[in-house]
């Protein structure tokens, strides 16, 4: 039996032929896996087929797609490029087809828009102005450059040198400076020593997520050296969409494993419950509130680390060497539901979708950017799930989260209060 | 590729501009293959075709109006639920329209007369959670819970829970079909009111028609709506723990248990079915493919092929596996009682227990059938009967055996006989083979093996299921009846006169045969020179 080369490398869309042709539409990738099924309503977790009923909006259609991209059968076409494009890419389907099948939808997708950027016919404009902005500012908004650090205030002690730097991000930085100020406060009161980069610049998720990898490999490489210059043994994130570009995509930009970055990748959850744990993070103040917590993509299914692969695949598919495939198992599914736990007087009510099964909210990976009509119903979506468990308060730990959810909370006239974990934590101190 | 103006201006008009489409890119994403069920085989190639335009109707009234427009226009159409069952629920001739269901997604339950009405976009799981919920339950077929309820209840629907309830055309109450030419049937109840409780009504018994054995896959109209009845459940429910990929239904233990044992031969096997159908006990009894048991332990695909490179034809020949599953349906003293008479029968028959997991993670609410694509990447069940227990393991020895002539390309399983059980208590077997290869080699000997197995069965006088749509009608159907063909194209004429519905099935296969140069060398049967329907390329 001839064998086959490949690798893990999303720079080539021929890597993943096989996994796109061993897709058997079961829609493990779509609906919520059957085991944890709630029932006839929140029956699915794909954002981009819940959004469009037509088959190629699903990781099963796209692995159609994706075929006939590398056989050269489809024309590039506005409308294959929102096929592409119009996807939050949250590893619902991944997880999902790994279930059972072990099929790399995910690397499948991103290696799609790699593809579209190789050949001209992508990113989506969208995506394009916040590549400038980048260039220009260091951050995706836009926004003056010396505004970075505007979110300190002049009760939170950062250290000059410390273990811990804390990566704040974009978001953070301009859009949600309260998660920015909440955990600083958080890591304070537990006595975690913190510094911040001297000049922070953008991570780069947008830039990857979209395809633009040399783009986002240059500003990798600038942030980890950064990173290294400071001694930092551990690089925290309170977004969940900077924790997976640090932890995964970094090193699949760079072909290293997580491990070989050279420090640890944590979320503000992991350091906030490890305190809560050795009992220097104790949470007092009283919050009689009814909460369901979102568990954000970026630090559920899709933290698996990465690790680079190339082998061979031969009889009946099998490859060699061994693959340990990424299933979504490392997730931070307990840490944020202990924190819960620990707010005096609070309320925990799960939602019918969680952990693996969460319904995305629809903002992350360029979607917001080019296709704010999925990011706004896809939170919608969500949020009737809040409703239905009679929450008042929804809590996140991304700031693309809140800020997405926030939106559609306001557009829907809704009294639900969304907000993020640092900043419930941050309120029980 | 493409319907003509006037047709996609009619169909816009009835679903909306949404939720019609002819873009190729769009189009693209229903391609049938190259994987899944029975593809990457010839028939996925030869008999496939990428749809000229999708419509995704709403309601039933939509899907007649759609239906109508075919006619008017000449619009050939297939039904497609959620598009799982391979190359034969997807297009078959070009400039075919595919009417996607998955919107028909309705669904209401009505507790105290134990039904519930699903839309044909309704899948297993999300019904079996409802129906437990409320203390009862469904069978979730092997096909799986991701299957359309009514694609399943019309086509297969069964599982190892069907030693209790046995065949689904019980369970089909009051329905709505479309016929092909866009008119309205109401089955059942449904045809003189609007409560669907029950599925005989006045007149001829159109369920039949609906489903034969295993269904005319959707070459007679378009099912809608279906009532579909639940059964009496004990009242705790399963719950669901662990992260996937290692999830499963923790089962309430004094309520529900699996028992798997080790029995010294086949006609052990054999009599503990019958004495425990006998008896009256169990909520399943059933012997899977042994190698089930390597991909239920194996992490990955290599290690299931560490596991299972292990066996040999002695190993497989000398293990012997009945499962069982209790169901303490009225109380925990019933399930004591169930699981003691169990004891008894297996340890008269020299029996052993084997340490079985407390949960379920197959056959409850998951229904774990794309699973067997884990080890080679390509799948089909060749052959399903339901007859006796005792015919059940002479098809499943037959078929092994013929198996062998095509290994390789077909899996190395060392003989294994497929998977055998008990229907309706006993007064039923079951038998199932599955076979699987990698769609990368020369699949001809798979086609081949498909077509092969009709022969033997139709030599060893064995009840297939999978007759008309699914094998070759002129080689199946003058020994099935023996004029099933004609009796079956007579019903097709009557009522799609125009072939309009799925063409070319019920005759795909005899199609593909014609088609494909390298079925020839096992060709020999008669045909006529011409098929009896409408030329659609």
């Amino acid at each position: 039996m001839p064998t086959t080369q490949f690798s893990l490398d999303i720079k080539k869309l021929d890597n993943f032929a096989y996994d796109m042709s061993r897709c058997i539409k079961c829609k493990g990738c779509y609906w919520v896996e059957h085991t944890y099924m709630p029932g006839v309503r929140f029956s699915t977790r794909c954002p981009s087929n819940t959004w469009n009923d037509f088959d190629a909006y699903g990781a099963f259609g796209k692995m159609r797609i994706g075929l006939a991209m590398i056989e050269g059968k489809l024309k590039w076409s506005p409308k294959l490029l929102e096929i592409i494009y119009a996807d939050p890419l949250c590893g619902a389907c991944d997880v999902g087809c790994k279930r059972n099948l072990d099929l790399e939808i995910g690397l499948s997708l991103e290696a799609m828009r790699v593809k579209a950027v190789q050949e001209g016919a992508g990113p989506m404009p969208a995506h394009k102005k916040v590549a400038e902005n980048i260039a220009k500012t260091h951050n995706q908004f836009g926004a003056p450059h010396e505004n970075r650090k505007k979110w300190l205030t002049a009760d939170i002690k950062i250290a000059e040198k410390a273990d811990v730097l804390y990566f704040v991000g974009c978001s953070a930085s301009y859009v949600a400076p309260e998660i920015a100020r909440s955990a600083a406060k958080v890591l304070n009161a537990a006595n975690i020593s913190f510094m911040l980069m001297p000049d922070e610049w953008c991570c780069g998720n947008t830039l990857f997520s979209v395809g633009m990898l040399d783009e986002a490999r240059e500003l990798a490489k600038r942030n980890i050296e950064a990173v290294k210059a400071t001694g930092a043994k551990t690089v925290m994130l309170t977004c969940a969409e900077g924790y997976r570009m640090w932890k995964v995509d970094y090193p699949k930009l760079l072909n290293i494993s997580t491990a070989e970055l050279g420090f640890n990748v944590v979320h503000f959850v992991e350091a906030a419950d490890e305190a809560l744990k050795k009992g220097t993070l104790r949470l007092s103040k009283p919050q009689n509130v009814r909460l369901a917590y979102h568990d954000s993509c970026g630090i559920s299914r899709l933290a698996d680390p990465w690790t680079p692969y190339s082998g061979e695949r031969g009889w009946m598919g099998t490859v060699n060497p061994r693959l340990k495939r990424r299933r979504g198992t490392s997730g931070l599914y307990a840490q944020p539901r202990n924190l819960i736990a620990a707010i005096p007087g609070a309320s925990f009510v799960e939602m019918p979708r969680t952990r693996e099964n969460s319904f995305c909210c629809g903002a992350g990976r360029g979607t917001k950017e080019a296709f704010p009509d999925l990011a706004s119903f896809s939170a919608k979506h969500r949020l009737e799930e809040v409703r239905e468990v009679g929450a008042e308060t929804l809590v996140s730990a991304c700031p693309w989260c809140k800020n997405n959810f926030s939106q559609a909370v306001r557009q829907n006239g809704d009294n639900i209060k969304v907000v993020d974990i640092a900043e419930l934590i941050s309120a029980s101190l | 590729m493409a319907i003509s103006k006037k047709a996609y201006n009619a169909l816009e008009s009835i679903v909306g501009a949404k939720y019609i489409t002819d873009d190729p890119a769009v189009c693209e994403g229903y391609r049938s293959g190259p994987g899944g069920y029975e593809s990457g085989l010839g028939y996925e190639r030869v008999m496939t075709k990428i749809p000229a335009c999708v419509v995704l109707p709403r309601t039933t009234e939509e899907v007649q109006r759609i239906v109508k427009v075919c006619n008017r226009y000449s619009v050939p159409y297939v039904p497609y639920s959620t598009g799982f069952y391979g190359p034969r629920s997807h297009c078959h001739v070009e400039n075919e329209l595919l009417v996607d269901l998955k919107r028909l997604n309705d669904f209401e339950i009505d507790e105290k007369h134990m039904y519930a009405v699903v839309g044909s976009g309704v899948i297993y799981s999300p019904l079996q959670e409802e129906a437990m919920k409320r203390g009862m339950y469904v069978i979730i077929g092997g096909g799986g819970a991701q299957a359309s309820v009514i694609a399943n209840l019309i086509g297969d629907g069964w599982s190892p829970l069907s030693h209790r309830i046995g065949l689904p055309h019980r369970r089909i109450l009051g329905t709505e079909l479309v016929l092909p030419d866009g008119e309205l049937v109401k089955m059942g109840s449904l045809a003189v009111g609007e409560d669907p409780f029950w599925g005989d009504g006045p007149g001829p018994d159109l369920r039949g028609l609906l489903r034969g054995f295993t269904g005319l896959r959707g070459c007679l109209g378009i099912v809608t709506k279906m009532a579909v009845k639940l059964l009496p459940f004990q009242p705790e429910k399963p719950m669901p723990t662990g992260i996937a990929p290692n999830t499963a239904l923790a089962l309430p233990e004094h309520r529900m248990k699996w028992i798997n044992y080790q029995v010294p031969n086949k006609a052990a096997q054999v009599k503990a079915m019958f004495e425990i159908s006998k008896a009256e006990i169990a909520g399943a009894v059933t012997k899977v493919p042994l190698f089930w048991r390597a991909i239920a332990k194996a992490e990955c695909k290599e290690e299931f092929w560490d596991l299972w490179g292990k066996e040999n034809e002695e190993t497989i020949k000398n293990f012997h596996i009945v499962r069982v599953l209790l169901i303490g349906f009225t109380s925990e003293e019933q399930m004591k009682y169930d699981e003691n008479v169990l004891n008894d029968i297996m340890a008269e028959l020299g029996s052993q227990p084997r340490a079985t997991k407390p949960s379920d993670e197959s056959w409850i609410k998951n229904a774990d059938s794309a699973g067997m694509w884990l080890m080679c990447g390509s799948y089909v069940s060749v052959d399903y009967i339901i007859e006796t227990l005792s015919h059940a393991v002479q098809h499943g020895e037959a078929y092994a055996d013929l198996k062998k002539k095509y290994t390789p390309p077909l899996m190395p399983d060392y003989g294994d006989p497929g998977w055998f059980q008990s229907f309706e208590l006993g007064h039923q077997g079951y038998s199932e083979f599955l076979v699987y290869w990698d769609q990368d080699e020369d699949t001809t000997g798979v086609d081949h093996f498909y077509v092969e197995t009709s022969k033997m069965n139709i030599r060893n006088r064995f009840y297939t299921s999978l007759l008309g749509p699914h094998q070759p009608l002129y080689l199946t159907g003058p020994k099935y009846g023996p004029n099933y063909h004609q009796w079956l194209l007579k019903v097709k004429d009557e009522f799609d006169p125009l072939w309009v519905c799925h063409p070319p099935t019920p005759l795909a296969h005899d199609v593909f045969v014609e088609k494909a140069e390298w079925m020839k060398s096992i060709k020999d049967w008669e045909v006529p020179k011409k098929f009896p329907m409408p030329k659609w390329e």
